[in-house]
């Protein structure tokens, strides 16, 4: 025998009215209990959500916080069993929909994606390290680094800035390079230049130094490769001091 | 069966826990949905942890009681870790946490009714076959019925019996149950499908309104829940124990001194019993 159209309907009432707060009147239970599911589940999703964006959390006024997390739920059908997947939703959900805190806060898309990244890296299963050898050449060996990594583009500096003193006239191009310490599983980020964030980017791909150092060069002929290399290697260096390059390649 | 009392690991306790020896359980449960398909720390503590206990599992949203079909790909993740883990007990709460297409993390309550029991009988036995081992299924708290045909104890006593899956029994959600539903929690305790009682959860709980209890996790057992489960272990076989603490944690030796009294009690209650009784709490289907 499957399940009743009344039976489901009585499910999809109280579930429905969890997600929404609009108590449908021919739900059968106890009006004045049935409130606490509403809020233990609102409870459960507001607390993933705040563990996941802080930054953005404490940027919001709790009002606002509070309305956005309702809106959310009540719109948005979570797909993930895994509840601290459930904020990567939101995250896609708040970049896909209208949302007029862009007006005021125009970098806040990429706070969340910032903080999401962060969650991403931390929690994402272990990617297998390349082999490698902690001496080479930086020019002509093959650079072996942290898989565990993205290097995300904003045009806001949330990763250098507290999110409420973030304004208009810092609008730029920002490069962060996000990755997981091995040892500790800590995530580290760095800014980098434009052009660095290149060159990191090749490197990470398995191209080697030279081949990006010179492509880059074709489009800066008033720079000659020697130059390029001596502000390159330095920052190199310090990726290897961090930890996020590894080591060399054959 | 030997003598197993263990502790719901949390992450809020991990690194002390791991740290020191204030807190030693014979076993710990986790729940799958937090710690599979996961990399980095929390990984490497998992792994340390399963070097060091037994493991069983305890579900959050397989939601057994959803109108919808069992979600596969999930079911396949959980497959997976019971087998990389070794997990002898998998447990999941008689409700539902998804509905229409969505996902709620929580538990919300069933209707008592004829085509559920039905329903979700037929959906246990998918899991278990899919699974090759028996479901725990708990008793949850709830708050308010939802268009209730039948009591709670005729619709758990028909769902194991016509699914034939085992039954977690948590003493402190008969003891919430029985205040928030005014019933007598011996008396139910002695209806339910004894035989099929696997495993058992302990827990505190709170009370929010003169005659409602919340089923927080968030307390200190309370004496008459320790009674009540002096009074059930007394009518079945020796099973694992667990002590479940999910918010308001205390001081590690603080939940061993919970651990040591549940130990208490199923010394005084099993011990005759202990290595006569042979497991039953990982029968393959
Ligand atoms: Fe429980």
């Amino acid at each position: 025998m499957p399940l009743k159209k009344f039976t489901q309907q009585q499910q999809s009432d109280l579930a429905g009215y969890c997600r929404t707060n609009e108590l449908h009147e021919d739900l059968q239970v106890r009006r004045e209990r049935v409130h606490h599911y509403r809020r233990l589940v609102f409870n459960v999703v507001n607390d993933s959500l705040q563990s996941a964006f802080p930054l953005t959390k404490n940027l919001l006024e709790d009002k606002i916080w509070d309305q956005l997390v309702h809106q959310f739920f009540s719109a948005y059908k979570p797909q993930s069993p895994q509840v601290w997947k459930m904020p990567g939703e939101f995250y896609e959900w708040f970049s896909e929909s209208e949302q007029p805190l862009r007006g005021e806060f125009p970098f806040i898309d990429e706070l969340l994606q910032f903080e999401w990244m962060e969650v991403v890296l931390f929690m994402m299963e272990d990617i297998p390290y390349p082999e490698s050898q902690k001496e080479g050449n930086w020019m002509d060996s093959t650079i072996a680094t942290n898989p565990e990594f993205r290097i995300i583009q904003t045009n806001y500096p949330v990763h250098l800035r507290k999110a409420a003193t973030i304004q208009d006239a810092d609008k730029g191009d920002y490069f962060i390079l996000m990755f997981r310490e091995k040892d500790t599983g800590r995530i580290q980020f760095m800014d980098l230049s434009p052009f660095f964030a290149v060159v990191v980017d090749n490197i990470a791909h398995g191209a080697d130094l030279r081949s990006v150092l010179l492509a880059l060069q074709e489009q800066m002929p008033q720079t000659s490769l020697l130059e390029l290399q001596e502000n390159t290697i330095p920052l190199l260096e310090k990726l290897k001091d961090k930890g996020f390059i590894t080591g060399f390649k054959e | 069966m030997k003598k197993q009392i263990g502790i719901g690991f949390r992450k809020d306790f991990a690194e002390d826990f791991l740290s020191g020896n204030s807190l030693q359980p014979t076993f710990i449960e986790l729940a799958p949905e937090n710690w599979m398909g996961i990399g980095g720390y929390w990984k490497k503590i998992l792994q340390e942890v399963a070097e060091k206990y037994p493991i069983t599992s305890h579900g959050l949203s397989l939601s057994i009681g959803s109108p919808e079909d069992i979600d596969r790909d999930f079911l396949k993740q959980v497959k997976n870790f019971i087998k990389t883990y070794n997990i002898q007990i998998y447990s999941e709460h008689l409700s539902y946490s998804k509905c229409d297409n969505a996902h709620l993390y929580d538990l919300l309550p069933i209707p008592f009714r004829e085509d559920a029991v039905h329903h979700i009988s037929k959906r246990i036995r998918e899991v278990q076959d899919f699974l090759g081992m028996k479901l725990a299924i708990e008793n949850v708290s709830y708050y308010t019925p939802v268009a209730a045909e039948m009591s709670e104890i005729e619709f758990i006593n028909a769902i194991v019996d016509e699914s034939d899956c085992n039954l977690l029994l948590d003493v402190n959600n008969v003891y919430v149950n029985a205040f928030n539903h005014q019933y007598d929690a011996k008396e139910f305790i002695q209806k339910l499908p004894l035989n099929k009682v696997a495993y058992i959860h302990m827990a505190g709980h709170e009370q929010v309104e003169p005659d409602l209890i919340i089923d927080t996790h968030g307390q200190d057992i309370i004496d008459p829940v320790y009674e009540l489960f002096d009074f059930t272990t007394q009518l079945i076989q020796p099973v694992p124990v667990l002590l479940e603490r999910d918010f308001n944690i205390p001081e590690l030796d603080h939940l061993q001194a919970e651990m040591d009294h549940l130990e208490y009690i199923t010394d005084k209650n099993w011990k005759k019993l202990y290595a006569t009784e042979k497991i039953h709490t990982a029968t393959t289907v």
